[in-house]
């Protein structure tokens, strides 16, 4: 089967320092993969660059079988990525933001309409839908966001920090919608520094740190990387990323 | 006791003074800024010499007129500081997401709004208080030190303008909520500044009765007129002449209705602005939910767009105060279409292409360049060449639709002129708008007013070009062969500015 996600020494630097060094990843069709590391270690620049935001030095990156690089409309067509920080007019109501979305990615009028009210619906936004984002909620926001992610239905769909500055009940919302969208068949790769919700929601799991995967796999195949035993994943990480914790 | 001690009035005043002048322009911004003021204040010294050697020792007494005259003058200068302190209210009030802070901290909240009115006072008076003091600094040093005391005037008319400005604001607040105050008071005060400006420009467009209204002025000045001054109307000139009763009473007075409207309004700010800030959204109706959606990225992009663009009303007048300005051109050139004036007609439809074109560059700047979510058009399939042909069709359709009723009067009137300022403004609008997009640079929709983001030499460009068009509009108007030459120069200088969609993206993602 087609790997939803094939990175292959894939570079990003930024003058002399290399955000991403030369990074192998995969990621399963259907599998929601939690891709962690500390502050800086090249996450978001790898997504970022998978997206097409960013233009890797070197290396390769497919989607689903299309090399974003060589072919990157065809790889956005079925990838949807969400920033950490929402990414929305102001001005604009959640309905007309969606309209907007399914039009750049070429969702016909009618489709759009019925997708933008089901997940407005569904993420308790359809009271909202005719009020201006200006006025949202960091959570509101973030769903606004989400659902013009869902909008066009993409297979990839890739989320940098979703759950930042959530209350417990949106946080809860998310986390169903994303393990809905997988149960779907949909493969979702997300970071976050919450590692309670990588070990509770991820299939697989990436360590990334100075812009290298340093592990990568279920949480029993971390817990037998680092020797063995019932460790937290926050216990793996901090072992497997040589972070100390001092108190 | 340091003056700057964390905590006190000027620490706090100084940090306004401090955000006031970053918020003013960028470093380079600042500097030119600074160094133009350093220039313009040692010509100004270099006025008030002379000034200060004809007046030295003189026993001056004037004439009822000159009261009158300088009574008007200060009028104007109020308005003027009013849309200032109008806009710079707004701002300060009910925008600055430093309010939160600020009534979190220690901070005695009297203290907080003492010192932002007081920034907002100081900001309206302070650049005439400095252009003021380059000439009356050489007039005191050649003695006569008590003309000085204009600049307690127009600090006094600071304070005042300040204290009306913080009225009107809250009033419109009540009225009207939070963000519709901010934008009301920033078109209020653009529109009282333009005003101003077509004050000046009247005698361009009012015709006969303008003139005998500057002939009653010129008979003032030359003392044919009896004038009976009103009473105090002389009080302001007597200030200026450093007269110590007029200018204690007029600085008291002022402080007096500053330091009541302080009071009066502290309280009641503090839960303005708190609402300003914290539940802004809350009363709002819910806007028009859309039927239809849009099919496609062409028109899903020119859908937002013009959405984004009509729902900006700030930023929009600024745009059409634009036009405003130009009002007085649109009445010489309508006056002379009726009149038949043949080489001001074109000289007028010139001036109309030139102006589609800076009108077109403005909005073209706001639908390409300050686009709010950039990374999500990258990230969309959605080729980079429709989303830039709805962009600039974005920026096009209002400049037309702003342009149509002046064309259309003027092809009434004269239909050839009218047919030829139409071609120029819509070859000077596709012209400007297409460099636009071509030399697109990530900006934000807060920077129009300095469009920092553009770089100068497009912007020379694109002077140049509506230049070389408005020349053309002028000769074809004149029905002049000739015009197909400045027109082709034009359309040279256009396509040798074009960038290949992949140059665009290359130099955008070199900025990202």
């Amino acid at each position: 089967m087609t790997d939803a996600l094939r990175v292959t020494g894939l570079t990003k630097a930024f003058g002399d320092k290399r955000a991403v060094d030369g990074l192998d990843l995969t990621v399963r069709p259907g599998e929601l993969y939690a891709l962690l590391g500390p502050n800086g270690a090249g996450k978001t620049t790898t997504l970022r660059m998978v997206a097409g935001l960013l233009a890797p030095t070197s290396g390769e990156i497919s989607v689903f079988g299309i090399d974003a690089i060589r072919d990157p409309s065809a790889a956005k067509q079925v990838i949807a990525w969400a920033p950490d920080e929402p990414m929305l007019y102001d001005r604009l109501n959640p309905m007309e933001y969606l309209e907007f979305v399914a039009g750049l990615w070429g969702v016909d009028g009618k489709t759009a309409r019925a997708r933008a009210e089901e997940l407005l619906r569904w993420l308790d936004l359809w009271e909202q839908r005719g009020q201006r984002c200006e006025g949202f909620s960091r959570g509101m926001k973030q769903k606004t966001a989400l659902a013009a992610a869902l909008i066009h239905e993409p297979r990839l769909l890739m989320l940098d920090e979703p759950l930042t500055g959530l209350d417990a009940a949106m946080a809860r919302q998310v986390k169903d919608v994303l393990q809905q969208k997988v149960a779907a068949g949909a493969t979702v790769i997300l970071t976050t520094h919450i590692l309670e919700v990588a070990e509770r929601m991820a299939d697989r799991i990436g360590i990334i740190q100075g812009g290298k995967l340093k592990a990568e796999g279920s949480l029993e195949d971390l817990q037998a990387m680092a020797g063995g035993g019932r460790r937290t994943l926050e216990d793996l990480f901090l072992q497997l990323t040589g972070e100390r914790v001092d108190l | 006791m340091s003056l700057l001690r964390p905590g006190s009035v000027t620490w706090l005043l100084a940090h306004e003074i401090r955000i006031g002048w970053r918020e003013m322009s960028t470093q380079k911004g600042r500097l030119i800024t600074l160094i133009a003021l350093s220039v313009l204040f040692v010509i100004l010294a270099g006025v008030g010499f002379p000034i200060g050697l004809a007046v030295r020792g003189q026993d001056l007494t004037p004439a009822p007129a000159v009261h009158l005259a300088f009574d008007l003058g200060l009028a104007l200068l109020f308005t003027l500081m009013l849309s200032q302190t109008l806009a710079a209210a707004a701002q300060a009030l009910y925008a600055r997401a430093d309010l939160d802070l600020l009534f979190s901290s220690p901070l005695p909240p009297r203290t907080v709004l003492t010192v932002r009115f007081a920034g907002i006072a100081l900001g309206a008076s302070s650049l005439y208080l400095v252009l003021l003091a380059g000439i009356l600094i050489p007039i005191a040093l050649m003695g006569t030190p008590q003309w000085l005391g204009a600049l307690g005037v127009v600090a006094s008319l600071g304070l005042l303008a300040s204290a009306v400005g913080l009225l009107l604001t809250t009033v419109l607040f009540r009225l009207l909520g939070a963000r519709r105050t901010r934008t009301v008071a920033q078109v209020l005060a653009a529109v009282i500044g333009a005003s101003l400006f077509l004050l000046s420009q009247s005698g361009q467009f009012l015709g006969d009765d303008n003139r005998r209204f500057s002939d009653m002025m010129a008979d003032l000045f030359s003392g044919d007129a009896q004038v009976t001054l009103p009473p105090l109307a002389d009080l302001p000139l007597r200030a200026i002449m450093g007269e110590p009763l007029p200018l204690i009473s007029m600085m008291a007075g002022a402080l007096l209705i500053f330091v009541a409207v302080n009071q009066l309004l502290g309280r009641r700010f503090a839960r303005d602005a708190a609402s300003a800030l914290g539940v802004e959204s809350s009363g709002r109706k819910p806007g028009r939910v859309t039927g239809a959606f849009a099919h496609g990225v062409f028109a899903a992009t020119l859908r937002k767009e013009l959405r984004l663009l009509t729902r900006d009303i700030a930023l929009l007048s600024q745009v059409l105060l634009r036009l405003l300005y130009l009002l007085p051109l649109a009445f010489i050139l309508l006056r002379n279409a009726s009149e038949g004036h043949n080489l001001l007609l074109p000289g007028g439809a010139a001036a109309v292409s030139v102006m589609a074109g800076q009108l077109a560059s403005s909005l073209v700047w706001i639908t390409v360049s300050a686009e709010d979510a950039p990374d999500l058009l990258v990230a969309s399939p959605a080729p980079f060449s429709t989303i830039n042909r709805a962009k600039l069709w974005a920026a096009l359709i209002p400049t037309a639709l702003m342009l149509a009723i002046p064309l259309g009067l003027l092809t009434f009137i004269a239909p050839w002129t009218g047919l030829v300022a139409t071609a120029g403004a819509a070859a000077s609008a596709a012209s400007a708008g297409m460099i636009g997009l071509w030399h697109q640079r990530p900006g934000n929709r807060a920077d129009f007013r300095r469009k920092g983001q553009v770089h100068w030499l497009v912007s020379v460009a694109i002077l140049l070009i509506g230049g070389l068009i408005g020349v053309a509009t002028f000769l074809a108007a004149w029905m002049q062969a000739l015009a197909i030459i400045p027109a082709i120069f034009a359309a040279v200088f256009t396509l040798a500015m074009r960038k290949s969609d992949t140059a665009i993206l290359k130099t955008l993602r070199e900025r990202a």
